[in-house]
């Protein structure tokens, strides 16, 4: 196993998985292009079995040396600050922050980012560690005002409105006001 | 180029918006920059949808002024929390860091403030009288091989900085090129990867992509360091440098331009390998390397003064050949695509107006770094007392917004908050954000000028590669890879 780790074979797993997945997927373009004879496939391929030499060179890098950084690289942020993943808390923490944003994007197309928004501007204070209700209560109107007034006042920008019953309604209620608004100068 | 750079200038200060896209350029710039977890890159993504609503003119402008300033401005974060806000600020953090430590952040900022004017300037200076005659030259003898060559000396380089092996540097590269071909083929037109979803047939956009590897991923690594109790507060000070100290060190300044200068020509990561090469030429230099690392402020100022003057030279390649620098330059070439502009030498013949104000804009941005710096720095470092928990919704929230708004599709969104979750996980793997994005960048370039050539030649690759500059830069293309290639086996022969 060399200095072979876990992280090691997953991370080769991944890419190994990438490689197949791409390299399968290709067939299903794999069409003639009348003026270029390489067609539409040469090139993922190439990237692909490029990939695959870079991944095989990258685990035998690993089995050698493990995590090390190469002699002689630049521009390599190297941090010692990490969290600590084996504390259950930390681990479940880190996942809320890396999920709570996907599901903000997905609930954009049914609720709309007027009425999700508070929610998850909220959400995002507390998992940064800020508990106390009343600042989080506080900044999020702040943040949600900079937010309409910039983008809706100001900006006038298209925003997904959602479209459920009465997440839609909201949305609808919320330009209706900034109309009138603008209607005021 | 006098006449021209006054009419550059006359144009970007006779009117009124835009002056104010000017100073708005300049602070934002600069107030990004010095942000822990955003950057100027972070501004510039939220930015560029709304470049539609601008002239091509102000939109190139305020990107190039973003670039001059928000350089300057990542290196307050580098100093102050050991963040740099760029690739291309990372060797600052090496003394700067130290320095705030000892209680002498203001000294660090203030050297940072008049190395980078000083670096920004000079190379303004020689952006303006080489970046013409080198598009003129570039008309008839570049053509799709040789641009094709420069994509693979690029991306050769950019494989070699930011990741921790070589390994993981071409990795990076190459997912970029992969995720690239996602969407049509640039030759027929043919659907690729698109996976059944009909949104992905128009590719993965860049802005997205550029938002999630850069700024949420950002966040992503502040979350973690939030978490795990690692995120420390910086001390804060405020007396600057004085003029003898500055003095001092003005050959390391001089040396800076140079290297920073000639290392910002190269496409791909230009600015990043100027900072490094001017740092480690002023440790080379210096008769007391030991003090490096531990807060010598000769590292400060050699790596500020070359990431700087890096600056103008980037534009080069952008302008001169169409080719992008680095991240940021490679947001503009979507600034001029916006404007169903394409950057070139032909750039030159169908908007002359629109090069000088932006030559204009570079030169007085630099100069306002040294203006405006000092003053909106001693601002910054008092705003860094705002809780890091209040800005990162506020980022997201932009950031999510700057994601939707360019195609109007929340599939952008979920792009931009999953490549910021890849950005994070590949990020703590040692692998290079850069180069997936240079790699995004500049695929379909590559493959479109590829294919141009290859058509051109009639598929006859020994004429496609006997043209000069063509063999000329696939040669050192590959003569970088070889040689990171053979440190890589050294240091395992060394080691066995």
């Amino acid at each position: 196993m060399g200095r072979l780790t876990r992280p090691h074979l997953v991370e080769a797993a991944i890419w190994l998985a990438i490689v197949v997945i791409f390299f399968a997927f290709s067939f299903e373009f794999n069409q003639p292009i009348e003026i270029y004879i390489f067609g539409a496939t040469a090139w993922p391929r190439v990237i692909i079995i490029l990939l695959l030499v870079a991944a095989v060179g990258n685990l035998f890098y690993q089995y050698k040396h493990g995590s090390a950084t190469q002699e002689g690289r630049v521009g390599v942020a190297v941090s010692d600050d990490g969290a600590d993943f084996g504390d259950p808390a930390t681990r479940n923490k880190m996942i809320a922050v890396l999920v709570v944003p996907f599901l903000f994007a997905w609930l954009l197309k049914p609720v709309g980012i007027y009425f999700a928004a508070p929610f998850f501007i909220a959400a995002i204070i507390w998992l940064f560690g800020e508990h106390r209700l009343r600042p989080i209560l506080i900044m999020t109107a702040v943040i949600y005002v900079i937010f309409l007034g910039l983008f809706l006042v100001v900006l006038n920008a298209p925003l997904p409105q959602g479209n459920t019953s009465p997440f839609y309604g909201y949305s609808a209620w919320i330009l209706k006001m900034n109309t009138k608004l603008q209607g005021l100068w | 180029m006098i006449e021209n750079f006054l009419a550059g200038s006359a144009a970007l200060f006779g009117d009124w918006t835009t002056i104010s896209i000017f100073v708005f350029g300049v602070i934002g710039g600069m107030l990004f920059g010095a942000i822990p977890g955003v950057s100027m890159l972070t501004l510039a993504a939220i930015l560029l949808p709304f470049t539609a609503g601008l002239t091509a003119a102000q939109g190139v402008m305020l990107f190039a002024v973003i670039y001059c300033t928000g350089t300057y401005g990542g290196a307050i974060t580098a100093i102050l929390f050991n963040i740099p806000g760029a690739p291309e600020n990372a060797p600052t953090a090496f003394d700067g860091y130290p320095m705030t430590q000892q209680g002498k952040s203001g000294k660090a900022v203030g050297a940072a403030v008049l190395c980078s004017a000083i670096g920004g300037v000079a190379s303004a200076l020689v952006m303006m009288a080489a970046t013409e005659p080198l598009a003129q030259w570039a008309i008839s003898n570049i053509g799709p091989p040789e641009i094709f060559a420069l994509v693979f000396f690029g991306l050769a380089v950019a494989s070699s900085v930011g990741a921790r092996t070589i390994w993981k540097g071409w990795i990076s590269v190459l997912i970029g090129l992969l995720i690239a071909t996602i969407g049509q083929d640039p030759v027929g037109g043919i659907n690729r990867y698109n996976f059944g979803v009909s949104d992905l047939a128009a590719g993965i956009a860049f802005v997205p992509a550029i938002l999630g590897f850069f700024a949420v991923s950002e966040i992503f690594v502040q979350a973690e360091r939030k978490a795990g109790g690692t995120y420390v507060a910086p001390k804060v000070s405020l007396s600057f440098p004085t003029i003898l100290e500055l003095w001092m060190h003005k050959i390391a300044v001089i040396r800076s331009i140079l290297v920073g200068f000639f290392c910002g020509i190269l496409p791909g990561i230009g600015a990043t390998l100027a900072a490094f090469m001017g740092y480690g030429e002023a440790v080379r230099w210096s008769k007391d390397r030991e003090s490096f690392g531990k807060g010598n402020m000769e590292g400060v100022i050699s790596s500020e003064t070359a990431n700087n003057a890096a600056t103008g030279a980037a534009m080069i390649p952008l302008l001169a050949l169409g080719l992008p620098g680095g991240a940021l330059t490679a947001m503009m070439v979507a600034v001029f695509q916006m404007h169903d502009l394409q950057p070139g030498p032909l750039v030159f013949y169908t908007s002359p107006d629109l090069i000088w104000i932006v030559f204009a804009a570079m030169f007085y941005a630099n100069l306002s770094i040294l203006i405006i710096g000092v003053v909106e720095t001693k601002t910054i470092l008092n705003l860094l007392k705002i809780p890091f928990h209040f800005l990162a919704p506020l980022i997201l929230m932009l950031a999510t917004i700057g994601a939707y708004i360019s195609r109007g599709l929340v599939l952008d969104v979920m792009v931009m908050f999953l490549a910021g979750i890849l950005g994070y996980l590949l990020r703590r793997s040692g692998y290079s954000i850069p180069g997936i994005v240079l790699g995004l960048i500049l695929g379909k370039i590559g493959e479109q000028n590829f294919a141009q050539g290859m058509q051109m030649v009639h598929y006859d690759l020994w004429t496609y590669f006997s043209r000069p500059i063509c063999t000329l830069l696939i040669a050192a293309g590959t003569i970088t890879l070889a040689t990171s290639v053979y440190r890589a086996f050294a240091q395992a022969g060394k080691e066995a």
